[in-house]
């Protein structure tokens, strides 16, 4: 379209090339309140250039004084805290998993025909999805004392509502079918879903689970920080003394862990499709 | 050999096989397991053992000491509904601080992950190693624990939003421009070949050809986003970059268990009502709203 075909189509054809006049009017009045509340918002936050630079200045500084990484002579503390944080999102995600089971059938359209009831379910698991594990980390490590125990329980509480909604979709999409022949062939209700329906569903859940125990991993370094161990603790302490050499010398190491162990899971889920 | 008795010797085989497989996959599992629990001291002694218990303790504290009959009284009335919204309005301000702190993050992380969508789209940048770096860079991003991120940028920034917001905006540029580039790769050659074919300028084929594709999928995954953005923006607060996090963090200073689970009843809520009106704004995007 040259420009001057471009000009041809607009007297030919407006509508075709341009919205009416009010249209355009009703669009760019949107955009205008759209960056308006947007800069309301940056005003209200108090996100001014000069703190904004002031800061970047302060990271700089920060930064230059990271390099060279060392490990501060304390490797086998590091590792061993790399370890804690694993150990605590396999065991977090094991205990997740295991409650998102039944609550995955209960939630399940084909389990629960009741609409209300199946909506109500999927509303109240709905709502808890949204909270994060370092929320439920905050309080649990303050009921539990300090330690990686409230971790765990964080991360399987933070985790329960999604894998269930999960599970249940996976329940939920199984074939019909197969259910239909093991019947057919004279099973039990039990036989039915042993043989019927968890050849189907079974792997599908795996792989979520998998997926879960690769972002929990990511997660659980960060409930050390309001005291659940694991390596978030370390990385808390030696922020708060500036010896950000080691901050990042162990942000290096975490990094290539959670790339090993998302690798890891990968070839896992390759396997199980 | 009969072909019954080839079917059963293959069939004993595999199962055997496969019995195998499920017996080192569940030794592996369960050793893995079992040195979890041991590693995150689960079942120690040392802290009263019993885990179940030690929950159900911890859900009974939570639960306020409502009385049914002084539910509407006033905040001094001990067991009313005001008395465990005690701090009500600051909650409320600072939950709306939080909510900007999503929406405005969300919006710069999604200018900057536009950015980098172009700079590593097969289709829009024709040199390989930029594409490479930018792409290993939104990676490294994305790898990067947001509260980590944020503990970095308070020490730089001071205690605040402003820490807050970066935070969330880098990692928000990370998630949309890998998500943004595969929105770019999958653009419609077709009709890109045929504005070619009658002439178009480079400009008005970004303005006829692509953007009518690709910004109903931008602003779609951008709002799917802000609902993540919003659960993160309540947490940071706890490492003290600005929101409702702060308030949840005093509540556990004075181990005042219900008072938390009132503030988290808040952050469900306001979570509930972004996510009720981005769903609603996602599919009239997606033109659902029309199909229904």
């Amino acid at each position: 379209m040259t420009r001057e075909n471009h000009a041809r189509a607009l007297l030919l054809a407006p509508q075709a090339m341009r919205a009416s006049g009010t249209a355009r009017l009703r669009r760019m009045g949107l955009v205008l309140l759209g960056v308006a509340a947007f800069v309301a918002m940056c005003v209200d936050l108090k996100l001014a250039p000069e703190a904004m630079l002031a800061g970047m200045d302060k990271f700089g500084q920060l930064a230059a004084g990271a390099f060279p990484p060392s490990d501060g002579g304390d490797l086998p503390r590091i590792l061993k805290a790399l370890a804690e944080t694993f150990a605590m999102a396999f065991a977090g995600t094991v205990l997740a998993a295991i409650a998102a089971v039944p609550l995955g059938i209960l939630g399940a359209k084909t389990v629960v025909g009741q609409p209300v009831l199946h909506f109500a379910f999927r509303r109240v698991l709905d709502w808890f999805r949204g909270v994060p594990a370092l929320v439920w980390a905050l309080i649990l490590v303050s009921a539990f004392g300090l330690g990686p125990f409230g971790g765990v329980i964080a991360l399987a509480l933070a985790d329960v509502p999604s894998l269930a909604k999960l599970f249940s979709e996976a329940i939920e999409n199984g074939d019909e079918r197969p259910l239909d022949g093991v019947r057919a062939a004279g099973a039990s209700p039990l036989m039915v879903l042993r043989y019927g329906l968890a050849p189907q569903v079974t792997p599908i859940m795996a792989s979520q689970v998998l997926f879960f125990l690769e972002s929990n991993f990511r997660n659980a370094a960060v409930l050390g920080i309001v005291g659940a161990g694991g390596i978030g603790f370390e990385l808390e302490e030696r922020i708060r003394i500036f010896a950000f050499d080691q901050v990042v010398f162990i942000i290096g190491l975490y990094m290539i862990c959670v790339a090993a162990l998302d690798t890891l899971s990968q070839q896992l889920r390759k396997r199980l499709a | 050999m009969t072909a019954v008795a080839e079917f059963e010797v293959l069939r004993r085989r595999t199962l055997r096989r496969q019995r195998r497989e499920t017996l080192v996959g569940l030794l592996i599992f369960s050793a893995v397991l079992l040195l979890s629990f041991q590693r995150s001291q689960f079942f120690s002694s040392d802290i009263g053992g019993d885990p179940l218990g030690r929950i159900g303790d911890f859900l009974t504290r939570m639960v306020p000491d409502l009385k049914g009959d002084a539910l509407l009284e006033d905040r001094r009335t001990t067991g009313s509904l005001a008395w465990w919204f005690y701090d009500l309005p600051v909650w409320l301000k600072l939950g709306w601080q939080t909510v900007e702190m999503a929406i405005v993050a969300t919006v710069l992380g999604a200018i900057g992950g536009l950015l980098a969508s172009f700079l590593c789209a097969r289709n829009l940048m024709p040199i390989a190693a930029v594409r490479f770096a930018v792409r290993r860079t939104l990676e490294a991003i994305r790898t990067l624990p947001d509260l980590v991120l944020a503990l970095l940028l308070v020490a730089a920034f001071g205690v605040g939003p402003l820490a807050g917001v970066i935070t969330l905006a880098i990692s928000t540029m990370g998630g949309l421009g890998k998500l943004f580039a595969e929105i770019n790769e999958e653009v419609d050659a077709r009709q890109l070949e045929a504005m070619e074919a009658s002439g178009t300028g480079l400009i008005r084929k970004i303005r006829y050809g692509v953007i009518p594709q690709v910004l109903p999928n931008y602003a779609s995954y951008a709002l799917i986003r802000l609902e993540g953005n919003l659960g993160g923006a309540a947490a940071l607060g706890i490492v003290g970059a600005g929101g409702i996090g702060i308030e949840l963090q005093r509540a556990i200073t004075y181990t005042e268990f219900d008072t938390y689970l009132a503030i988290l009843l808040l952050i469900v809520g306001m979570i509930f009502l972004i996510d009720m009106a981005s769903e609603a704004i996602r599919h009239r995007l997606i033109g659902l709203g029309e199909a229904r």
